[in-house]
């Protein structure tokens, strides 16, 4: 009998959970982490105009979530054009803004705190944050740069209110606020076309992955505020000053993956990291500055009833060691580049693989070496069943669509255990 | 030699790299004699990347010590006394893909290994490299790119190359977080890197000389 809606919800969901929980699934799974322009390029359409179309990019990632056999629906990863045009985003760049159509948006690092303003940022973080680093990131915020506000307690009363009134009419104020309610009427937009498009999902018996995202504390300073550069100079430079910043900015990477999971009733979490993979820090400055902000932010997601789904940017087969020892069957590790044979040896009994399949094979390989890789996983990872057939980062955008579909077709051929 | 600023730069001491180049100048020493120290140690950092005993941290403020002994040092050094530059190269990131770390990184330990580097910066349109191979009568050019797109932006900017009938005289290498062997069959590259240290392994082998 065919199975409901409901039942191949559920039945998706037990998968999932069974691979994580380290039982034996009934079949090899591919479940893409996310996509970006891939179901855009196989419709034939632009990705400026998904990136300002948000039902439009709904409407095509279901459509190949469908047509390839994914078993869930994949997590939307296009940030929303107009929403970025509205605030003049500084931070990003994106296709229909000053890249071509058809580029991906892009992040644009640097120093939005510069070394020697360290201090500042840790004496006054949520002020610090307000006056330099957002007019740095957008440009609509560049009043806060130069208005001196008093501190907002001084004005919470009745007769000083009158008092904020030469700031609200400083130069660039009504520019702000009126691209502040089109970001607003914009980001809404896409959040309710996203939300849309997990309801249509679910009916149709697809789970959503994750709605909440959350980085590691190391990668929120040296992504966001400090750059490579900067938050490398800062581990010789003023080491105890960025083991600070990390302080600081730990409860945010916490907070902000529960409160996101809280509000949209998840249980998973996607966790992006960057800057910890072997090549990047020696084993010491991996254990003094990254694991342990990391870690914190593991059992947090734990301890809370989260799923963590770390995605092992770059090459993490040098810390295999220190991915071993996190609780067992916790934690949906998802794998960019490492060494399959050494994973299964020394995580194999601490956490499900997932992804590695390579990008180059998708984009300009042929269907058969997909389906090479595929068995190869599957014979490694078979007699546990702890695997999850993915790319590194999930589907890429230049894939070709005959060699996604050998990765679903592999999967049913080799996957049934 | 003196091992006493090789120590400090590869202890990472940059106070004490700069006071003991001010020492050494203060004290009549020619300046090329502290550059060729300085180089050395550098050349021992890129070792140590190579045997993994180092790591990015240590090429970028290795690096940055070196910048700072470099400005120091400059002023001091006419031109033609220059040392001698072991071989030139193109790099750039390829079009389509803004991405520079990777690439900077790469330049940094090619520029202080003495090849003469030519960095075109990022999304570096396919006649750009080919003026600048022309340009500089480059031996080695690298491809840089962060993003699967750049599969095919490499490809093109290697035909480029081709077309511009200048094929024959350089080596191709590419590198980049989704870059492997597959990669470089399809780009039609002689070389791909996993990291500088493999850069800096292709250049020396493609221009004669030792990493």
């Amino acid at each position: 009998m065919t199975p409901t809606p409901q039942e191949l919800y559920a039945q998706r969901e037990q998968r999932f959970n069974d691979i994580v929980a380290l039982k034996k699934p009934d079949k090899i799974p591919v479940m893409p982490l996310m996509m970006h322009y891939f179901p855009n390029k196989i419709a034939g359409v632009s990705n400026a105009a998904v990136q300002a179309d948000h039902f439009l990019m709904t409407k095509l990632m279901k459509e190949a979530t469908l047509k390839f056999g994914f078993e869930w629906g994949a997590a939307v990863g296009v940030p929303p054009a107009k929403s970025c045009e509205a605030l003049q985003m500084k931070q990003l760049r994106w296709p229909g803004g000053d890249l071509p159509d058809d580029a991906p948006f892009q992040w644009v690092e640097g120093e939005y705190i510069q070394a020697d303003e360290v201090d500042q940022f840790l004496a006054d973080p949520n002020g610090f944050a307000m006056r330099t680093i957002l007019p740095r990131i957008a440009g609509i915020f560049q009043p806060l740069s130069f208005i001196q506000f008093p501190p907002t307690y001084w004005l919470a009363n009745a007769y000083s209110t009158i008092l904020l009134a030469p700031f609200l009419s400083a130069p660039g104020m009504k520019e702000m606020f009126e691209g502040m309610a089109a970001f607003a009427a914009d980001a809404q937009d896409y959040m309710a076309a996203e939300g849309a498009y997990w309801g249509e999902m679910a009916a149709m018996g697809y789970p959503c992955p994750f709605v909440g995202v959350g980085f590691p504390a190391f990668d929120l300073v040296s992504d966001y505020f400090r750059s490579l550069r900067g938050s490398t100079l800062d581990m010789f430079r003023q080491p105890d000053k960025l083991l600070a910043m990390i302080d600081v900015m730990l409860p945010a990477s916490i907070n902000l993956i529960i409160g996101a999971c809280k509000a949209t009733n998840t249980t998973r979490a996607f966790i992006p990291m960057h800057r910890g993979a072997g090549g990047f820090m020696s084993d010491e400055q991996f254990e003094k500055f990254y694991w342990p902000s990391f870690t914190a932010l593991i059992y947090a997601c734990i301890e809370n009833g989260i799923t963590p789904m770390p995605l092992f940017e770059g090459d993490y087969t040098p810390r295999l060691k220190y991915l071993a020892t996190l609780p067992p069957g916790k934690v949906a590790a998802h794998m960019d580049k490492i060494d399959r044979k050494k994973f299964k040896e020394l995580c194999g009994d601490t956490m499900c693989f997932w992804g590695n399949v390579p990008p180059s094979l998708l984009a300009t390989g042929t269907p058969q070496q997909v389906k090479d890789d595929v068995k190869e996983l599957i014979d490694l990872f078979g007699d546990t069943g702890a695997l999850i057939i993915d790319s590194t980062v999930g589907i890429p955008d230049e894939a070709r669509p005959e060699n996604v579909l050998a990765l679903r077709e592999a999967a049913d051929e080799y996957g049934v255990l | 030699m003196s091992t006493e600023l090789t120590d400090a730069i590869l202890a990472m001491n940059e106070d004490g790299a700069l006071k003991i180049v001010k020492d050494r100048l203060d004290a009549g020493e020619a300046p090329e004699a502290v550059l060729d120290d300085a180089r050395s140690a550098m050349t021992t950092l890129g070792d140590q990347f190579a045997c993994e005993e180092v790591f990015i941290p240590e090429l970028i403020m290795g690096g940055e010590i070196m910048k700072g002994i470099a400005a120091e040092l400059k002023p001091r050094i006419t031109a033609g006394e220059a040392a001698e530059k072991r071989g030139t190269i193109v790099l750039g990131t390829v079009h389509g893909d803004i991405h520079d770390i990777g690439k900077d990184v790469v330049v940094m330990m090619l520029e202080v290994s003495g090849y003469e580097v030519h960095d075109l910066g990022i999304d570096v349109p396919v006649e750009s490299f080919v003026a600048a191979i022309q340009e500089h009568g480059a031996q080695v050019v690298g491809l840089s790119g962060l993003l699967t797109l750049a599969f095919d932006a490499m490809k093109d900017t290697i035909e480029g190359i081709d077309a511009a009938g200048l094929r024959g005289q350089v080596k191709i290498m590419i590198g980049g977080s989704p870059v492997d062997e597959q990669v470089c069959t399809y780009s039609g590259a002689d070389g791909w890197g996993r990291d500088a240290a493999a850069a800096l392994q292709m250049a020396a082998d493609w221009t004669g000389g030792a990493a």
